[in-house]
């Protein structure tokens, strides 16, 4: 038969893939419902907006680091599934990252009363 | 590689579902893993707009979501939390179990899968529909018949359970107007500071065209002072404590006093901080129950009203702001940190746009369920050829698949529950 | 006459190896074992005729909306119904013609059999990716009778929340062609990392292939993006939700910044399956390997990359920040480069080449040219000082329309002649296929050259009515437009014609050197009727044309040892 360029297994010769020990999957497990439990009371205490919003993120993606190393077998598959995923999270990430750096050079609404026209960002003040 | 040749009848020991145009078991399954990655990272893209308009809306209107998250219960976020983690720690096991040729533990984890799902889908269910009776709803469909912090606001569309709103009630004249006025202080306790009322209030029938129909029953009681206490104190509108107090008539009238943000006349400090915003009053009428009227409409005729006296700001912030349930931070003598001023402004009317907020929760978890419902279905029928003895230690990838599937469902919601529900 | 010196008579006779199995057209019968069939081959010709008769529908209105452009005003219908020509030309070219043409029908039919697999990896996958094509245009189609679309294929908000058109039905279609066209993609790249014979590492790829690889990364990574994107349109319009509506909070913006995200790699999804068929042409017409071959690999990786980065180009005006405009102003720059890397390298292919001037090769002569004026016109656009004036002007229509019909359409037209032989079994008329190729590029031409002129000019896209100023460029652009039309509707006829009225086709017709030249004429139920044999990519060294239009590999087919190749330039026989 044809041997496939991509195809190797570097387990043990008579699985198609690893498999999981209780160990992990229950250590994984309780791990993630401990740091739900965390971050729900992290809120009780307030540290300031942005700390809290960084704190929550941190335990998240925690969590989600645990769920895709352990659960989804990411420690123990073939790197590319890696590149794969994390590909996806940059492209995210870019998409995310263009558009707040466009929405965050918004300014707000001025209202025209001819009064008090809205200044220029540059140049002289329009009149009438 | 060709098929000529090719015994694509499986030896004896190999599964019966190892397709034609793969060399073997192996072979097929690494196919099925990286076709599985692949979709998982185009779900990740599929789910990417809601967070860029989550990220968008959050870094530039803050404030919406610092109110309007607290209409969220983070008791029941947080066991749909667990539910999901649990149900992924069960699906993550069904694929060992496959592999390890354990049927009896395969279809125990199946089915506990599915049930974790369901119950998820549950807890969605009463979620929704508590927000859905209130009427704390997305975008045109906003009209919220209580604040996060439990008070009755006033609405546009009068039909929130156990109570009626009604005319928006000018002081100073007896007529009625749509416009906002001038107030500057909102006292919930008893009754609105300044504000005086003698009016006579009517429940009127109308059909489903609008069309009023003659004749009104009128609403003698004006509700007392202590029912506000008693709704601000208990689970806002649920009426059941109040059958436990000593009870009022019902139904009863008492002004309520909505400050509505008017837009064209407030910068953003002004609607943040309460100076010198415009106010809307009206009647409502309490039928002391949570029951959903269609039909009816109040009408009201005041006399004597007198305008409310414009506080004082100085006078003002001498006030502990707890002592006045409601009441927007003025500047007051100490500081207050951000938190407790969340807190108070939590008792207040939504500040402008706060439909937009949920908006994205209802998009965000609307999508995440319709996956969820999805993965139901695809485990169910995991569990039909589970029961059936499809899965051997050579052939388990469905299985393996639609775990990964799964886990990227308890990831997404992994980011939603603190994103959504533990905001500060 | 051909001149065949010295071709031993015994030879010439020496029919083709015969073929035992039946091939996959004929292996089975009924209508039944073409609508579930699992064969790659089955399923993309299906796509095929799908995406021939949405061109021939999008091909109408176009031609409708150029009769209307004739004179200044009214010339056969009002303002309203011209928006919705132009809308439904554009939704349907891009939905249904050119996003799935080459991949979904030519990838479908050639890429595993180049490769030396024998199906792709999912064959469920990929019928129910036809079916959600199906879906999609019969969604599509079905806006017309349903009140029709006039927001431009585009359809940017607000204008697109309260149009009383049939806009839901249209997104909903068009949400199915996303999931068609992902559903392809994942298909792809699986069959790619997980098909390839021993002997065929990722740099013995034929470019084609490359191109293939590179399109899917951007379908799967860049159309879920579209899918939200028309599902939340879809809601808005529907629930009031409004996320795109200002009253209630929403961005407008927002929505074309989520349109973009995926549009704008859609337009390399586009153009880098035809460039890939464009290497193929170059390399066996001119009977060279192509010039600089990792480059042109590398290139069609760093265009997938790389088209994520630029959205922004398309959204110069509307209100986007100073900074966004000028950071995507610069990026886009640099998508420009892999893109003339290509161009180099195919040029420097044919340099001393053994130029056959074949259908095939007409359009892939065509296509350099063409591409590299809409490719240089798109860099000018991204210029931004220059887009401010230029947007949503002509110069815009003429831009992409040469890259994605002088480019794309040129590409898939001749992939559709190169491989027609292949699948089909049959020759098509050589002489109409070279006079239709010429009259695509006349036609073509004379149809958007004066639109860069009248667009720097002034004149804006989508406009019913114009200034008189500009009627001749216009009248120019319509006796174009038919001509145009009038040649591919020719290219259809004769195309099907030539399964009643063609001669057999051999094997190679071509002289192609990679896989699926092996494979029988038409291929059988698994592509080879005996393992096909990898060797070195683009040698055309010891292919030889033993009877006009029929090539045999020396080394495959010993037999034909001694026999000199018909002289070059021999008319052919039809």
């Amino acid at each position: 038969m044809a041997d496939h360029a991509d195809h190797h297994d570097d387990h043990d010769e008579n699985e198609i893939s690893h498999v999981a020990s209780v160990k992990t999957l229950v250590g994984t497990g309780g791990t993630l419902l401990f740091l739900t439990i965390l971050t729900v009371l992290a809120t009780k205490i307030d540290f300031g907006a942005n700390i809290n919003l960084a704190i929550a993120m941190v335990i998240a993606v925690t969590k989600a680091t645990l769920v895709i190393l352990f659960f989804m077998h990411l420690r123990y598959d073939r790197l590319f599934h890696t590149v794969v995923f994390v590909s996806a999270i940059c492209a995210a990430s870019l998409f995310v990252g263009f558009t707040l750096m466009d929405s965050s050079q918004y300014q707000h609404t001025n209202i025209w009363t001819p009064s008090e026209p809205p200044a220029a960002p540059i140049g002289p003040r329009p009149t009438g | 590689m060709s098929d000529a040749g090719h015994d694509d009848h499986g030896h004896g020991d190999q599964s019966p579902f190892i397709q034609h145009h793969y060399d073997d078991a192996q072979h097929q399954f690494d196919s099925g893993k990286f076709g599985i990655w692949i979709f998982l990272a185009q779900e990740v893209l599929f789910f990417s707009a809601l967070f860029v308009a989550y990220v968008l809306y959050r870094v530039h209107h803050g404030e919406i979501y610092s109110y309007a998250h607290k209409w969220l219960d983070v008791k029941y976020g947080a066991i749909n939390t667990a539910v999901l983690i649990f149900s992924s720690l069960t699906a993550a096991w069904a694929v060992r179990a496959a592999q390890k040729n354990q049927k009896t533990l395969l279809i125990a984890c199946l089915a506990t899968t599915i049930a974790c799902a369901c119950g998820f889908l549950c807890i969605k269910y009463i979620e929704y529909s508590h927000k859905i009776h209130e009427h704390i709803l997305f975008g045109r469909y906003f009209d919220p018949c209580v604040s996060p912090g439990g008070e009755e606001l006033l609405t546009r569309k009068n039909m929130c359970p156990g109570s009626k709103g009604s005319v928006i009630w000018d002081a100073g004249s007896d007529k009625p107007t749509e416009g906002c006025f001038e107030a500057s202080k909102l006292d919930l306790d008893t009754k609105l500071a300044g504000v005086q009322a003698d009016c006579e209030v009517q429940i009127v029938k109308v059909d489903e065209k609008g069309k009023e129909q003659p004749g009104g029953t009128p609403v003698t009681n004006q509700c007392p002072d202590e029912l506000l206490t008693i709704l601000n104190g208990s689970e806002a509108g649920t009426g059941k404590e109040l059958v436990k107090e000593a009870a009022p008539k019902f139904p009863c009238w008492r002004p309520a006093y909505q400050p509505q943000v008017c837009p064209d006349l407030t910068t953003p400090e002004q609607r943040n901080h309460g100076a010198g915003m415009k106010s809307q009053v009206g009647i409502l009428v309490e039928f002391g129950d949570h029951e959903e009227r269609e039909g009816i409409k109040i009408k009201a005729k005041c006399k004597d009203a007198s305008a409310p006296k414009p506080m004082d700001a100085l006078a003002l912030s001498h006030e502990k702001p707890t002592e006045h349930v409601g009441e927007r931070a003025i500047k007051p003598v100490h500081h207050i940190s951000t938190h407790e001023e969340h807190e108070i402004e939590s008792l207040g009317p939504p500040p402008e746009h706060t439909s937009m907020f949920l908006t994205i929760y209802f998009a965000m978890t609307g999508l995440h369920g319709v996956h969820v419902l999805v993965g139901i279905f695809v485990f169910i029928w995991l569990l039909i050829r589970a029961v059936k003895g499809q899965f051997t230690p050579d052939y388990f990838g469905p299985i393996d698949f639609a775990a990964l599937y799964w886990h990227i469902v308890d990831l997404i919601w992994i980011f939603l529950f603190p994103l959504l529900y533990l905001i500060h | 006459m051909a001149t065949t010196e010295a071709f031993p008579e015994s030879l010439k006779s020496l029919p083709q190896a015969p073929v035992t199995e039946p091939d996959f057209l004929h292996v089975s019968k009924g209508w039944k074992s073409w609508a579930f069939t699992l064969d790659h081959k089955r399923i993309g010709m299906m796509y095929l005729f799908g995406i021939l008769f949405s061109l021939l529908l999008g091909g109408s209105f176009a031609l409708l909306l150029r009769t209307e452009l004739w004179s200044p005003g009214r010339t056969i219908v009002g303002p309203d119904t011209y928006n919705q020509f132009f809308t439904l030309h554009g939704a349907v070219m891009v939905f249904l013609v050119i996003i799935p043409g080459i991949p979904a029908a030519l990838g479908n039919i050639i890429m595993p059999i180049q490769l030396g697999a024998p199906d792709v990896a999912f064959p469920r996958l990929n019928l129910a990716s036809f079916y959600l094509w199906v879906s999609g245009a019969i969604l599509l189609v079905l806006t017309i009778p349903f009140g029709g679309l006039d927001t431009g294929w585009t359809l940017y908000t607000p204008y697109s929340l309260e149009t009383h058109t049939a806009v839901m039905v249209a997104t909903m279609g068009v949400f199915l062609l996303g999931f068609s066209s992902i559903f392809t993609g994942l298909n792809f790249l699986v069959t790619i990392h997980k098909f390839r014979p021993q002997g065929m590492g990722w740099f013995q790829l034929p470019l084609n292939i490359w191109a293939i690889y590179g399109t899917a990364i951007m379908q799967v990574l860049a159309t879920p993006v579209l899918g939200i994107t028309v599902l939340l349109l879809t809601v808005e319009r529907f629930a009031h939700i409004g996320i795109f509506d200002p009253t209630m909070g929403g961005d407008p913006v927002l929505f074309q910044h989520f349109f973009w995200f995926y549009s704008h790699p859609a337009v390399y999804i586009m153009i880098i399956p035809g460039m890939g068929v464009i290497s193929e042409l170059i390399s066996t017409y001119a009977r060279k390997p192509i010039f600089g071959y990792r480059f042109v690999a590398y290139s069609s990786l760093s265009l997938a990359l790389l088209s994520f980065l630029v959205w922004g180009h398309h959204m110069f005006v509307s209100g986007q920040s100073r900074l966004a405009n000028m950071v995507f102003s610069a990026l886009t720059f640099t998508v420009g480069i892999p893109s003339a890397i290509k161009v180099f390298n195919w040029v420097a292919t044919l340099y001393k080449g053994d130029i056959r001037l074949k259908t095939g090769m007409l359009y892939g002569l065509s296509f350099l040219l063409l591409f590299t004026i809409g490719g240089l016109t798109g860099l000018f656009l991204g210029i931004l000082s220059v887009d401010v004036h230029l947007h949503d002007t002509y110069f815009v229509v003429a831009h992409f329309h040469y890259v994605m019909m002088g480019s794309t359409l040129v590409a898939f037209l001749g992939a559709l002649h190169h491989w027609w032989p292949k699948f089909t079994g049959r020759m098509y008329n050589e002489s109409l296929g070279r006079t239709c190729a010429i009259g695509v590029f006349i036609g073509f031409n004379t149809t958007f050259l004066p639109q860069f002129v009248m667009g720097a000019r002034g004149m804006p896209r989508r406009y019913w009515d114009y200034d008189p100023q500009y009627q001749i460029f216009h009248q120019i652009s319509t006796i174009g437009a038919f001509i145009l039309g009038i040649s591919l509707f020719i290219v259809v006829c004769y195309l099907m014609a030539s399964f009643w009225t063609g001669a057999k086709a051999a094997r190679n017709p071509w002289g192609g050197s990679s896989l699926e030249w092996q494979a029988p004429t038409p291929p059988t139920l698994y592509n080879f009727e005996k393992p096909p044999i990898v060797h070195e990519l683009y040698n055309y060294d010891d292919l030889v044309e033993v009877a006009p239009d029929r090539w045999e590999r020396l080394s495959d087919a010993p037999e034909y040892q001694g026999a000199v190749p018909v002289a070059s330039g021999s008319k052919e026989h039809h």
